[in-house]
C-alpha cells in the first residue's frame, strides 16, 4: 500500500512541476483535510442511519433467513468463516443490497461483514482470504439497479433513460465473476 | 436488437425512477413489519446501531484522508489527463472524454461522475458515448475506494493483491461495456 501511494503522491508532484501546476498542487495541501472531512462525514452519518436500519434487521431475524437461503454459496465463497453465520449473514445482505443499487445502505452492512472476518484473522495487520474474496465480489459492484446514474438520466432528458442496464449488467457481472476466478487462481491454488 | 423492449425497462422508463425510489422505503417498511410482528424492541435495536456506526470515524477519517490527497494531486497535476491523452491518440473511436473517465474510474467515483455529467451535457445524454458513459459507470465500482474503507475501518495494512484483483476485474468489466456498446449501438 506503502508504495502504490507513494508513487501516486511522487510522481503527480514531479509531473505537476514540469507542467507548471504546482501552485495548484500546493492549494490541494492545504485543501485536502476539510475536503476529506465534508466527504467523511455525511457519509458516516449516512452509515450511522443504516446501521440502525440494519440492526432491527438483526434482531428480527431477516438477516439470518437470508443467510439461511444463501449459505451454500457462501460456504463455497468464503470457506474459511463457513462456521460464522452471523458474518455470512452481513455478507449476504451486502451482496442483496448492493445488487438493488443501495450503496449507502450496502456499506455498512459490509463494514458490519468485514469487523467480523476480522475477529477470525490471525494476524490483524494482513488481509486475510474472506477479505480479499469479499473485497472482490464488492469492488466488482454486481449492480441491478444502477440508481444514481438512471437519476442522471432522467435528469439529462434521456429519452431513453434506462436502455443500458442490461448492458450494465452484464458488464458488471463479468466483472465479478472474472475477479473471483482470479482471485480463486492467484490465491488458492 | 432492441432489449429496451423488456417489460421492466419500459416499466422504468415511463416513470423515470420511481421504481428505484421504491426499493428503499419498501425494505424499511418490511423489515419494521416483521420487527413490530416478533415484538422486537426495534426502537432501542436503531439506537443501539446508530452508536456502532459513529465509532468509525476514527479509523475511516485517516486512510479516506490519505488516499484522498493522491487521487487529488493525480487529478489536479494533470497526470491521469496526460495519459487519457495518450490513448486517445492511438485509438479514436473512442472520444477523449470517455478515456479519461474510464481511467478515473477505479480512483475517484466521484470525478467519473462528473466526466459522465460532462458527456451527457457536451456530446448528449443518448449520443453513443452518453450510453457508452452510462454502461462504464454501472460496469463496477469505486475500488481504491471500496479498499480504503474497509481495510481501513478494521486497520489492515498489509492489503496483499486485493488491490491488483479488484483493478484486474475492472479492467474487465469496462472491456465488456465498451464491447456490448460498440455491438448494440453503432
Amino acid at each position: 500500500m506503502t508504495l502504490f501511494w507513494g508513487s501516486m503522491i511522487l510522481s503527480s508532484i514531479v509531473f505537476g512541476f514540469c507542467t507548471g501546476k504546482i501552485s495548484l498542487i500546493s492549494n490541494t495541501m492545504v485543501s485536502v483535510g476539510s475536503e476529506t472531512l465534508e466527504f467523511v462525514l455525511p457519509l458516516i452519518a449516512v452509515t450511522c442511519f443504516f446501521n440502525g436500519i440494519v440492526e432491527i434487521a438483526f434482531q428480527s431475524g431477516c438477516i439470518a433467513w437470508l443467510e439461511a437461503r444463501m449459505r451454500p454459496f457462501l460456504g463455497f465463497l468464503l470457506p474459511d468463516i463457513r462456521h460464522d453465520s452471523e458474518t455470512l449473514g452481513y455478507v449476504a445482505s451486502n451482496i442483496v443490497i448492493n445488487m438493488f443499487g443501495l450503496g449507502s445502505a450496502a456499506t455498512p452492512v459490509g463494514l458490519k461483514a468485514i469487523q467480523g472476518m476480522q475477529k477470525h484473522n490471525l494476524d490483524k495487520t494482513v488481509a486475510s482470504r474472506s477479505m480479499i474474496t469479499f473485497l472482490v465480489l464488492n469492488t466488482g459492484g454486481v449492480t441491478l439497479f444502477p440508481t444514481s446514474i438512471i437519476a442522471l438520466r432522467v435528469a439529462h432528458h434521456a429519452t431513453d433513460a434506462t436502455s443500458f442496464i442490461p448492458f450494465a449488467v452484464i458488464a458488471t457481472f463479468s466483472a465479478s465473476f472474472i475477479g473471483l476466478i482470479v482471485d480463486r487462481w492467484w490465491n488458492h491454488r | 436488437m432492441q432489449l429496451s423492449a423488456l417489460p421492466l425497462s419500459v416499466l422504468l422508463s415511463t416513470g423515470g425512477g420511481i421504481i428505484a425510489d421504491l426499493i428503499l422505503p419498501a425494505f424499511i417498511l418490511i423489515i419494521l413489519t416483521i420487527a413490530i410482528f416478533k415484538k422486537i424492541d426495534a426502537y432501542s435495536a436503531f439506537l443501539k446501531g446508530v452508536k456502532e456506526g459513529f465509532l468509525l470515524f476514527n479509523d475511516v477519517f485517516g486512510s479516506m484522508l490519505s488516499m484522498m490527497f493522491a487521487i487529488n494531486l493525480l487529478r489536479i497535476s494533470g497526470l491521469l489527463d496526460f495519459v487519457a491523452g495518450f490513448f486517445a491518440q492511438f485509438i479514436t473511436e473512442i472520444h477523449p472524454y470517455l478515456w479519461a473517465m474510464m481511467l478515473f474510474r477505479p480512483f475517484s467515483g466521484t470525478a467519473s461522475l462528473a466526466i459522465m455529467v460532462d458527456i451527457f451535457k457536451n456530446l448528449g445524454v443518448d449520443s453513443f458515448s452518453g450510453i457508452m458513459a452510462s454502461v462504464i459507470q454501472g460496469s463496477t465500482d469505486t475500488t481504491l475506494y471500496v479498499i480504503t474503507l474497509y481495510f481501513g475501518c478494521i486497520g489492515v495494512k498489509k492489503i496483499r493483491n486485493s488491490l491488483a484483483i479488484g483493478l484486474v476485474s475492472d479492467v474487465v468489466g469496462i472491456l465488456v461495456a465498451i464491447l456490448l456498446t460498440f455491438w448494440f449501438y453503432s
